[in-house]
């Protein structure tokens, strides 16, 4: 059974409309995650799951009953879902026990088993040994399990999450990753998830769905949105790419300012955008699609990263490792593209667009 | 499957609701009846009212003086508190902190204090400190009158600058320090850079403060009373009272003429100096509490540590101890260290003489009533203002800022005029007309406290409750109160205190049994015994001095008054 259910749900503050008529169906066991650049009404959309927000129109269900519509409105505290907050939230004057007990004391359960239960997910999230401690007393990374564990204690069947990794340090971010997502599959909840770090969304999500001012642009498998980007947004947001403008025709794209041509089999025809991205190309000694010239190079240790012209245009390109520093400042060299993304052109110069 | 209830009854709206209505009953339609009192006086539009401000001399001296006193404080007012303001919280003054504790606390002394404390030091005739300037400077009268326009300006002065000196230490040190580094960088000298980069950009400030100053300058009461009366120098606040003691027709009428004319004057400089000064503030408070840098004062800093005691020990100090001396002093004209001459027993009388007790009792009462009404009023409405999105919220804010601005002569006749039966409410000669009157003028000082913790408290943690499953009553209990309750405690006491010691709008409102604090120590002041008054104001400072040490204490030095 469907576990929430969006229905053309719109929201407007006055004139800006900040998501519009947004349908979607999130199955139960499900990792959702809303991807998209700030501001692109992501986080509405997940304040309107949670109840913090009315729907300008639309109606949303939960769980088969209907929490927000023209003529319903449940409020968040009788939605009955768990919530990680960006900021956390946790509360300062509650020691740890508390702040996770709290859910619980509110639906009156016995002490007992509020022991019980608080302590079971103190114990999931590995902050058994923290119970009387105050959050000013934990780290960054320990508040947020405590948050976590106070989402997760009333065993709610929809875990909302709001950027919860995006304060903590890089190598703290990797690691509560893998522990959302092992909670996740354990407990089999339907997760919402809101990021704007296309690497969160890769890794966790069964289904992510890419928002970009307002528009739900693509939905799909973190597979389907890299490897078939419905436009040139999703893209350029999901991974990085060079974009260059050419035409279609004959079963070949002339790239503009270039002589040479690639090969097509597609049926788009007349002025297209190719996306390349910078790992699907790779740098040749003679040979290759296109010949280029080396602007700039960066040993990244898994890679080589570089710059290079390609006609008028320069673009990024991840090779291989081996290939750093060898070749000649003034040696002809060429790029091999195993793969590319062609798109009808739009007019848009979707480079600008980052997070 | 269960079916979600359609309507969820939301408990806000009872509160809120009430308490919009209370304003609209107790603040605006008697303002508003004021108004209409002073274009309609005979029945029909007029302006014969306003007239007889300019065409009655004494109506017309009285408006005279108010400008010129309030006028002459400001300029001094600020005069004295932007250097006092500057040294204080920028310089390495010895003493620093000693000095700021004190100024401030001056804010929270009733005026009346100080007026009783210059009667004494600069009387024409006896003054302590006349006849001892006299003395050491050999000369043949005495140098000072405080019975004159000069002595009413000093006394106004050495009240009201704490007000400016507050709003012009708080913008100092929130001043992003960056500002002055990169003109000390760019080769400016501390005094260049004071003058070139601080001074301008404290400009809106100043002009805030001055105004602030000007506003609670020509509201007062108490001094003008005190010092002005004794001298027939009328202000529009004596002229007011005495306008409502006499209960004429006409009477009521120049009175109410000159009330619109000074709750107009103060509302609009209020105005300017929040929506007109207030827009064009560079103050930003940066994200990183970087102190901002304090300048060496070198070879000055003895030199103007020494200027600051002896301004502290003129303006603070001797005027304290002389109410205190005078407290224990049985023969006013002879020193208190001649034998014979000290006694407690104007000490005995306060906490013995039951009138005297029974106005304590009162004032105690109607303060608490006020300062916990009140505090549950700016609770709800600081929820409103910055935890809902409700069309006109900002409508009550408003509204007890507005009540704070109007000079407290101007509440009380207002609540005559519409409290004592007229209009089918009747609480005149009543505790409750007083606790009204308390709450309108002093409640945004509460108002603002918890403003200003609300916003500190990030609202995703009420959120994280309400996702828990806690209603709004019990999201208030569990999270908001416990992590605002310093603050809470704080506004109480800022309410508290200025309705203990309240004397202006007391003194309209008070009926026999409900005389207070403030009507007494006025009465024995003026009429019988001034000894007893400066005990009783003794009594007030010491209170002042005990609960600023205890908030200081329980909010660790986050609050004082």
């Amino acid at each position: 059974m469907s576990q929430i259910i969006l229905d053309h749900v719109t929201k407007q503050y006055g004139d800006v409309v900040v998501l519009n008529d947004f349908s979607a169906e999130f199955e139960d066991g499900e990792f959702i995650t809303l991807l998209g650049p700030s501001g692109c009404g992501k986080t509405t959309m997940l304040r309107m799951i949670a109840g913090f927000e009315k729907p300008t129109s639309g109606t949303i269900k939960i769980d088969g009953v209907t929490v927000s519509s023209a003529d319903t409105f449940v409020p968040p505290e009788k939605r009955g879902l768990g919530m990680v907050f960006q900021s956390y939230a946790v509360w300062p004057h509650m020691n740890v026990f508390d702040n996770v007990a709290y859910p619980l004391k509110i639906r009156k359960l016995p002490k007992q088993e509020i022991r019980d239960k608080v302590m079971r997910v103190l114990e999931a999230v590995h902050l058994d040994q923290y119970e009387k401690r105050l959050p000013s007393q934990l780290s960054g990374g320990q508040q947020q399990r405590v948050a976590l564990g106070r989402a997760l204690v009333a065993e709610p069947k929809v875990l909302l999450l709001d950027e919860p990794l995006s304060n903590l340090d890089a190598k703290l971010r990797e690691e509560m990753r893998y522990e959302i997502k092992d909670i996740q599959r354990r407990l089999h909840i339907n997760i919402v998830y809101v990021t704007h770090d296309q690497s969160e969304a890769m890794t966790m999500s069964d289904r992510v769905f890419v928002i970009y001012a307002g528009e739900l642009q693509q939905v799909g498998s973190p597979v389907e949105i890299y490897r078939h980007p419905r436009n040139q947004f999703v893209a350029d947001f999901v991974g990085k790419v060079n974009f260059l403008k050419g035409t279609s025709q004959d079963g070949k794209i002339l790239l503009d300012g270039v002589s040479e041509s690639l090969d097509y089999s597609g049926d788009l025809t007349g002025p297209v955008d190719v996306a390349i991205r910078p790992e699907n190309a790779r740098l040749v000694r003679g040979g290759g699609q296109l010949p280029c010239r080396i602007l700039s190079e960066f040993f990244m240790g898994d890679e080589n990263d570089c710059l290079v012209q390609v006609g008028e245009r320069q673009i990024h390109v991840a090779s291989d490792a081996a290939s750093y520093g060898q070749f000649g400042a003034e040696e002809p060299v060429g790029l091999e593209i195993r793969e590319f993304l062609v798109f009808p052109q739009s007019g848009e110069e979707f480079e600008q667009i980052l997070t | 499957m269960k079916q979600a209830k359609k309507f969820y009854f939301d408990v806000k709206w009872v509160f809120i609701l009430g308490i919009v209505g209370f304003l609209l009953v107790f603040q605006v339609f008697p303002l508003l009846y004021l108004v209409f009192r002073g274009f309609f006086s005979t029945g029909k539009f007029s302006l014969e009212a306003f007239k007889r401000i300019y065409s009655n001399a004494v109506n017309w001296a009285c408006v005279r003086n108010t400008l010129v006193t309030a006028t002459l404080a400001m300029v001094f007012g600020v005069l004295i508190a932007f250097p006092l303001a500057w040294l204080v919280g920028r310089s390495n003054l010895y003493g620093r902190k000693f000095f700021r504790a004190l100024f401030l606390m001056t804010y929270m002394v009733p005026p009346y204090v100080g007026a009783m404390a210059w009667l004494r030091l600069l009387n024409p005739k006896v003054g302590t400190l006349n006849m001892f300037l006299q003395k050491i400077l050999g000369l043949s009268g005495m140098p000072f009158d405080i019975y004159s326009v000069g002595g009413l300006v000093w006394v106004l002065t050495t009240f009201y600058y704490p007000y400016a000196f507050i709003t012009i230490s708080r913008a100092m040190e929130n001043m992003d320090p960056t500002l002055e580094e990169a003109s000390r960088i760019s080769g400016a000298s501390p005094l260049r850079t004071l003058f070139t980069v601080t001074l301008p950009l404290m400009m809106p400030s100043i002009v805030a403060a001055a105004l602030l100053v000007f506003v609670a300058a020509a509201s007062c009461y108490g001094i003008p009373s005190i010092i002005g009366a004794p001298a027939k120098i009328f202000t529009i606040t004596t002229r007011i009272v005495d306008y409502v003691y006499v209960g004429t027709a006409d009477g009521l009428s120049d009175a109410t003429a000159l009330a619109i004319f000074l709750m107009v004057l103060a509302l609009l400089l209020l105005y300017i100096s929040t929506f007109v000064v207030g827009k064009r503030d560079y103050i930003t408070i940066s994200g990183k509490s970087v102190s901002p840098s304090v300048v060496d004062l070198g070879k000055w800093r003895i030199p103007l540590t020494i200027m600051v005691s002896l301004f502290a020990l003129v303006v603070v100090v001797v005027p304290f101890m002389t109410v205190f001396a005078t407290s224990f002093t049985v023969n006013m004209g002879k020193s208190i260290f001649e034998p014979g001459n000290f006694t407690l027993k104007y000490w005995n009388t306060i906490i013995s003489r039951d009138s005297i007790l029974k106005s304590t009792g009162n004032s105690v009462l109607s303060s608490i009533w006020a300062a916990s009404l009140g505090m549950i009023v700016c609770l709800i409405m600081a929820y409103l203002l910055k935890r809902t999105q409700v069309k006109g919220r900002r409508i009550p804010d408003f509204l007890i800022t507005v009540g704070s601005g109007t000079p407290s002569v101007v509440i009380a006749l207002a609540l005559i005029m519409t409290m004592s039966g007229r209009f089918g409410i009747n609480i005149y000669n009543t505790m409750m007309i007083m606790v009204v009157a308390y709450m309108i003028k002093y409640m945004m000082m509460g108002m603002r406290t918890v403003v200003s913790a609300l916003s500190n408290v990030s609202p995703s943690l009420e959120e994280a409750a309400q996702v828990s499953g806690a209603g709004w009553l019990r999201r208030l209990r569990d999270v908001l109160f416990p992590l605002i309750i310093p603050s809470i405690v704080a506004g109480w006491f800022l309410i508290f205190m200025p309705c203990f010691y309240e004397l202006t709008m007391s003194n309209l409102l008070y009926s026999d049994n409900t005389k207070t604090l403030g009507v007494e120590l006025f009465l024995y002041q003026t009429y019988h015994s001034q000894q007893t008054a400066a005990a009783l104001a003794g009594g007030i400072l010491i209170l002042v001095v005990v609960v600023n040490f205890a908030l200081n204490k329980i909010s660790r030095g986050k609050f004082s008054i």
